[in-house]
């Protein structure tokens, strides 16, 4: 009954209470909790303010090496979708028939665990009973077993050529609406002015895509920084640290040495950087909203 | 100019051939496998595909394994996720898109910056939060876990849909003498159906795949989900391939099935922000 006794324009709060609620115990306090550790030398038996943590992060080689790593995986990952995605977005949106069949097809590995695509791929690197080495083997591009995840240096590539395979489809699908959105008399228009297919993908395709490519790239960026299952099940990490990315390095600290204050302060760098990432997108977003 | 044409369809439909084998290999792979017997998975070279075709490795994690628990277990969750989520979601996003009042803007910005919290901060001290208050190992603890990741995306996208319903046909509700809540209910409720059930997909297609909460915040066989379960087939010694990849092909239908089925909804509800404000 007291509900309707409330001001009118406190009402909004109300509608908003369970979901601030349930932000604040599971994300709001958890994240101030993780802060707090992150400045707790790991000696301390209660909270005493320190950058102790923070200068031993600055001197560890396994951070710097997680970082070069992480960089790697979210850059070479987040390029390869938006390439492929584009391209694949253009042509769903060319006239092509059983288009939908296609787009069908193309979101399928998305919907996929990236547990599950992490062990299948394994699988498919299998020196000996994959069936990559089978394949390249059979058409004569290579003579000898390659050791696609145990090898320093081709484990990184192995492992982001796996993920692009599920990765991709997301962005292609925010940039085939984005190109659904633009509309037909604008090429038409430019055809008629004499320009050339290359003249309007630059001139009206790229420009009318700009927040398509915005929305797909952070989305995309932040969940490649966050991806954890597939490195979890293709390498754990290894060989040596090769494919650490900071998910990993976290994770293990926090679950396998259980330094859960060094854990936090990673953790928490890691996050500074995935907001720094995000501003654009925020920004873009709040404005948006904004202007209505 | 249709010699144009011509050529960049031409160009399309070999992108698109290209794309079917790519993305379909490994689905063919983890299908073949999972038919194989166990010498033939170890065969050096591998064949493409089963010369003896069988079902025993199905049989082996479906009925002697913990295959079926764990299925169970990733439904309760992920089912359960998809729900709460929205229902809050739908809350927060009718009270975003029809209130208007002080600091909505901040509040507004808090939902958008707190996706981009990264799992691994939240899970060590969410761990020791759950551990104090007995929720650790149980399965309402991953729910809530879940639910609150969702949250953020879901309520951004049911303010997108609620959005477009007229604020006319709320007034109409209740110049009729409805409350705010029966016209929630009984006006936007029916109304945003469709964006609703994206949410529902998206939110479980985020739970089902998880595994690193699932990792972090059980340990137990019995509230095991099913990534958990297919992680834990594979030992440092010996993996069983065509077990594992039974077990894939299970744990990865429920997700293709909804995908499928409710692909438009789905589809849309992803694509509508990153196209017009």
């Amino acid at each position: 009954m007291k509900f309707f006794k409330i001001k009118p324009c406190h009402q909004g709060y109300l509608f908003i209470l369970p979901c601030f609620i349930m932000l604040f115990l599971v994300l709001g306090f958890p994240a101030l909790m993780a802060v707090v550790n992150s400045f707790t030398p790991i000696w301390a038996k209660k909270f005493t303010f320190t950058f102790d943590n923070y200068v031993k992060l600055m001197q560890d080689p396994v951070f710097w090496n997680s970082f070069r790593v992480s960089l790697l995986f979210v850059g070479g990952t987040v390029i390869l979708h938006f390439l492929i995605g584009l391209v694949v977005a253009l042509a769903l949106n060319s006239q092509i028939r059983a288009r939908k069949f296609f787009r069908v097809l193309a979101l399928l590995p998305w919907t996929v665990p990236d547990v599950i695509s992490g062990l299948v791929w394994r699988y498919m690197y299998n020196p000996t009973q994959g069936i990559i080495n089978y394949l390249l083997m059979k058409s004569g591009l290579v003579d000898t077993y390659i050791e696609w995840l145990a090898s320093p240096s081709l484990a990184m590539p192995s492992v982001i050529l796996a993920d692009v395979w599920r990765g991709y489809p997301f962005v292609m699908v925010i940039l085939l609406a984005g190109l659904q959105a633009i509309p037909r008399q604008l090429y038409e228009a430019a055809e008629v002015d004499g320009a050339s297919a290359i003249q309007s993908f630059w001139y009206i395709t790229i420009p009318s895509l700009t927040r398509a490519i915005v929305v797909a790239l952070a989305l995309d960026t932040i969940w490649q920084f966050r991806r954890f299952g597939l490195i979890y099940t293709m390498t754990q990490g290894g060989p040596g640290h090769t494919t650490e990315i900071f998910s990993m390095l976290v994770y293990k600290q926090y679950f396998k040495f259980f330094n859960f204050e060094y854990a936090s302060c990673i953790a928490v760098f890691m996050a500074i950087i995935l907001f720094v990432v995000s501003l654009p997108y925020l920004k873009l977003i709040v404005m948006g909203s904004k202007g209505e | 100019m249709s010699k144009l044409k011509l050529k960049s369809t031409s160009v399309a439909y070999l992108v698109l051939g290209f794309i079917c084998v790519y993305n379909l290999m490994p689905f063919m792979w983890m299908l073949s496998t999972s038919l194989k017997t166990l010498q033939e998975s170890y065969a050096i070279p591998p064949t493409l595909w089963p010369r003896d075709l069988t079902l025993s490795a199905y049989s082996k994690v479906l009925v002697y394994g913990n295959f079926p628990l764990y299925f169970a277990n990733s439904t309760i969750v992920a089912l359960s996720t998809a729900l709460f989520s929205t229902f809050i979601g739908l809350l927060a996003g009718y009270g975003f898109s029809r209130f208007f009042f002080k600091g909505k803007a901040l509040l507004m910005g808090i939902i958008l910056s707190s996706q981009m919290l990264p799992g691994v901060l939240l899970v060590g001290p969410y761990f020791k939060m759950l551990s104090a208050v007995g929720l650790y190992d149980t399965r309402t603890g991953l729910i809530i876990a879940f639910t609150t990741i969702t949250l953020p995306f879901s309520t951004w996208m049911l303010k997108g849909f609620i959005d477009t319903v007229p604020v006319e046909l709320d007034e109409a509700a209740m110049v009729d003498g409805c409350s705010r809540l029966r016209t929630f209910f009984s006006v936007i409720f029916p109304t945003i159906a469709p964006g609703m059930v994206a949410t529902i997909i998206f939110a479980f297609l985020l739970a089902w795949g998880d595994l690193l909460w699932c990792l972090s915040l059980t340990t137990s066989e019995s509230v095991a989900t099913v990534t958990l379960g297919l992680t834990r087939l594979v030992t440092q010694f010996r993996i069983i391939w065509p077990e594992l990849m039974a077990g894939s092909v299970v744990g990865a239908l429920p997700p293709i099935a909804l995908y499928l089925l409710l692909q438009n909804y789905l589809i849309e509800g992803l694509t509508r922000g990153a196209v017009k404000e």
